[in-house]
């Protein structure tokens, strides 16, 4: 059945395996550049405060010029393919065989339904998390040192405005990808047993995976950990790379780094009052007064935010929220497709 | 091989019965002899599209019969002859006949009442014969 | 003898619609049993039935003494032709004997190939660019080889035109001389049935309306022509099958072991294919009983 598996699958490991050369190859060709770019900055093995500078006169450099391109196609294609993969690995898997009818053929064989399963989801599902890893390696290389100089760069944006933990720059590094892909490829595959028609269950899959994808960073990632709180004066808004929105009588603040913790994820500002608690309408007295007057009123900026040194454990949670997600599906189909039987 | 067989589906009679025939007629005409081989049960079934059992069932009323035996593993060969000769031998028979088709005719019959009557007369016989 | 097929009050349904009701059968081996009815009678889901691609939404089903599906053993024993004999179009008719060989223990490598060679098939043939004759041929190795107990085949001959029908039945019947197989195989077409067929099922509407070894039925089945007459007159061991009327004449299909003794009918021997359309048409849309059909002439 492996052969069988094998047989089926060629088509699309030729093109994946396509895909990881030419992947490799623009990393390659464009890595080493980049790399000798960082150290003739300066940066490499850089200690102390003037690195700040360094770093963001790196960023500067690598931004300007096709390495900003390279790490857009990269982020881009790292977040695309576990849907690519759900669509044309996982949804037409079974799809297809009850499209043309053979799996009359496949299971009047001398093999249970459950052995063919089996076989049909360990190889592309292995392949799948196989090649989101290896796009994942191959960029994490590459950008490696625009990474590094993110976390020494003071006041500086980040490429494309991408944090570690920004939504795009998040699913496109370290160990999700593979969550991503897995889910993905078993969501497709339960969407063909399902629906019985390639494309209506590429469609499904699609729409799902999407959904969930927004779902889980806006709603689930920021409760999978207690995040830490900080506050500060109202006066450092400017160097948070922050501001103060008023509107009618209500004010809100927003804040996009902590220069203590660079690399944070700011989940939340608000605004809070000497004993802490959230305020978020105007005192009298300050109406139509900036912001010194609120700071006088001892209102200060509260920020809810995950350090950095949380983010490899958020990775871990949240993959292996996926893979459960993927196994949950994975032994749906199986029980499906046995039940037939009784 | 040494005869072929072939099956008429639209005669209406039974194919068992058509590979009788077809058997006596061969060996009456001489083309199959004493110690010949009949065609191969997966041969006649392969060749003619019919179920095996049915060449079964022939090969096994010729046993019967005395005409051939089966030999297990090797195939059904032909053990017997077709007594009573050839047509011609029958010549009282015949002019028998003759005298009552002639009978038939003075009587008004055309050829289709002929052959109903036969018929009919024919199988009530046989199937008083079974009784 | 034992039986192949044993099913008792086997129905299935889908959704509202019974596709199968209330079969009861046992078919025996050693035959080649004809499944005969119009499209849409359920000769499909009795043969996914037995071939375990359907579970029995009640009754119960038995193959060769064993649940169907139920296993390596049992999938093992049973051959299954599906209709319009699917192949995976990307592979080429030698990875179809691979994949028979390693998905069959029992897989018999040399019988396959000498009936490739014998059909003059390119091996190296992509299995969606043979002609359906073709197919139905490739699909048969595939079902055969494997040295199955049982043969279920699905309308296989239906798409094909006469010549490869031809084909495909002397390679079928050859297969059952040869490994001693039992078959049972679907038509609406029941000419081909007739050489092929040693018993006979009809299904019509969901229902099976007769079934028996193919000699007993037209040993048992009489065309009786006569004068007009009320066929509820008929004694009671003749069972009235269709009857039709003019004026003056009254033609009636009876079953009966009995002899007909009656001397005002003339009785005549009736083929196999008129029995079954017989069967068919008295089972008409919204017949679903065994009382005969008076038509009015």
């Amino acid at each position: 059945m492996i052969w069988l598996t094998w047989r089926q699958f060629r088509v699309q490991a030729a093109a994946a395996i396509a895909v990881l050369a030419a992947f490799g190859v623009v990393l390659a060709a464009t890595g080493s550049h980049l790399a000798s770019l960082y150290r003739s900055d300066g940066v490499t093995g850089c200690r102390g405060g003037g690195c700040g500078q360094l770093a963001s006169s790196f960023l500067d450099d690598a931004g300007a010029g096709a390495y900003s391109v390279v790490y857009a196609l990269g982020i881009a294609g790292i977040v695309l393919a576990p849907a690519v993969i759900g669509l044309f690995w996982g949804a037409p898997l079974i799809a297809r065989e009850f499209e043309t009818g053979t799996f009359r053929l496949a299971w009047t064989q001398t093999i249970t339904r459950t052995r063919w399963l089996a076989a049909k989801l360990a190889l592309p599902g292995l392949a799948a998390m196989a090649v989101t890893a290896g796009l994942s390696l191959m960029f994490g290389w590459w950008a490696a040192p625009i990474g590094q100089a993110a976390r020494l760069a003071t006041g500086s944006s980040f490429p494309l405005g991408m944090g570690p933990f920004s939504l795009l720059a998040f699913d496109a590094h370290g160990i999700t990808p593979l969550g991503y892909a897995a889910f993905a490829f078993t969501l497709g595959v339960t969407a063909g047993l399902l629906l019985r028609r390639a494309i209506p269950a590429m469609a499904v899959t699609l729409a799902i995976f999407a959904a969930v994808q927004v779902v889980m960073p806006l709603g689930i990632r920021p409760h999978l950990f207690p995040p830490d709180r900080t506050t500060a004066a109202i006066t450092s808004l400017s160097s948070l790379s922050g501001a103060t929105h008023m509107s009618g009588g209500s004010f809100a603040f927003t804040v996009r780094n902590l220069p203590s913790q660079p690399g944070a994820w700011i989940i939340s500002t608000g605004a809070v009052n000497a004993s802490g608690h959230p305020v978020s309408t105007i005192p009298a007295a300050c109406r139509h007064q900036g912001q010194s007057c609120l700071a006088s009123h001892g209102i200060r900026v509260a920020v809810t935010y995950e350090p950095t040194s949380r983010y490899w454990a958020i990775q871990w949670t949240e993959t292996a929220i996926y893979l459960a997600l993927a196994l949950a599906l994975a032994g749906y189909c199986f029980w499906r497709l046995a039940r037939r039987l009784s | 091989m040494v005869i072929e067989f072939h099956l008429n589906s639209r005669s209406g009679v039974a194919p068992y019965l058509q590979l009788i025939h077809q058997v006596r007629h061969a060996l009456r005409l001489g083309l199959l002899r004493v110690g010949d081989q009949l065609p191969k049960v997966k041969d006649v079934a392969a060749g003619l599209a019919i179920n095996p059992n049915t060449v079964l069932k022939a090969y096994r009323e010729l046993e019967y019969e005395g005409l051939v035996a089966a030999r297990p593993g090797i195939g059904t060969f032909v053990t017997g002859t077709l007594g009573g000769g050839s047509l011609a031998a029958h010549g009282p028979l015949r002019r028998d006949l003759l005298r009552w088709l002639a009978r038939a005719r003075r009587a008004g019959l055309d050829d289709e009442s002929i052959e109903a009557l036969f018929l009919s007369t024919f199988r009530s016989a046989a199937e008083e014969d079974i009784a | 003898m034992t039986a192949v097929v044993e099913t008792d009050g086997l129905g299935k349904r889908y959704r509202r619609l019974w596709a199968l009701a209330d079969c009861t059968l046992s078919i025996p081996a050693g035959h080649v049993v004809g499944l005969v009815g119009p499209n849409g009678a359920g000769k499909t889901t009795l043969l996914s039935l037995a071939a375990g691609l359907l579970a029995p939404t009640t009754g119960t089903i038995e193959v060769l003494g064993g649940r169907p599906g139920a296993g390596p053993a049992q999938l093992a024993r049973v051959g299954f032709l599906a209709q319009d004999a699917p192949v995976y179009a990307g592979l080429s008719v030698a990875d179809h004997l691979r994949l028979g060989a390693r998905l069959n223990p029992g897989w018999d490598a040399e019988l396959a190939r000498s009936r490739i060679e014998r059909l003059d098939l390119d091996p190296a043939q992509k299995a969606g660019k043979l002609s359906g004759g073709q197919r139905a041929q490739l699909a048969l190795i595939l079902a055969v080889a494997k040295r199955p107990e049982l043969l279920l085949l699905d309308e296989p001959v239906a798409s094909l035109d006469p010549l490869a029908r031809r084909e495909f039945l002397q390679d079928l019947m050859g297969a059952v001389a040869e490994q001693d197989l039992s078959v049972v195989l679907s038509s609406h077409l029941i000419g081909d049935l007739e050489r092929v067929c040693d018993h006979l099922i009809v299904l019509v509407g969901s229902r099976v309306q007769v079934a028996g070894p193919v000699e007993d039925l037209l040993a048992t089945h009489h065309l009786l022509t006569g004068p007009r007459r009320d066929p509820a007159t008929l004694p009671a061991g003749q069972q009235v099958i269709t009857a039709s009327h003019t004026g003056r004449q009254t033609t009636l299909l009876v079953r009966t072991s009995d002899k007909i003794l009656d001397p005002a009918w003339t009785v005549s021997e009736v083929g196999l294919e008129d029995l079954a359309l017989a069967y068919m048409r008295q089972a008409g849309p919204g017949r679903r009983n065994h009382h005969h059909l008076e038509v009015q002439k």
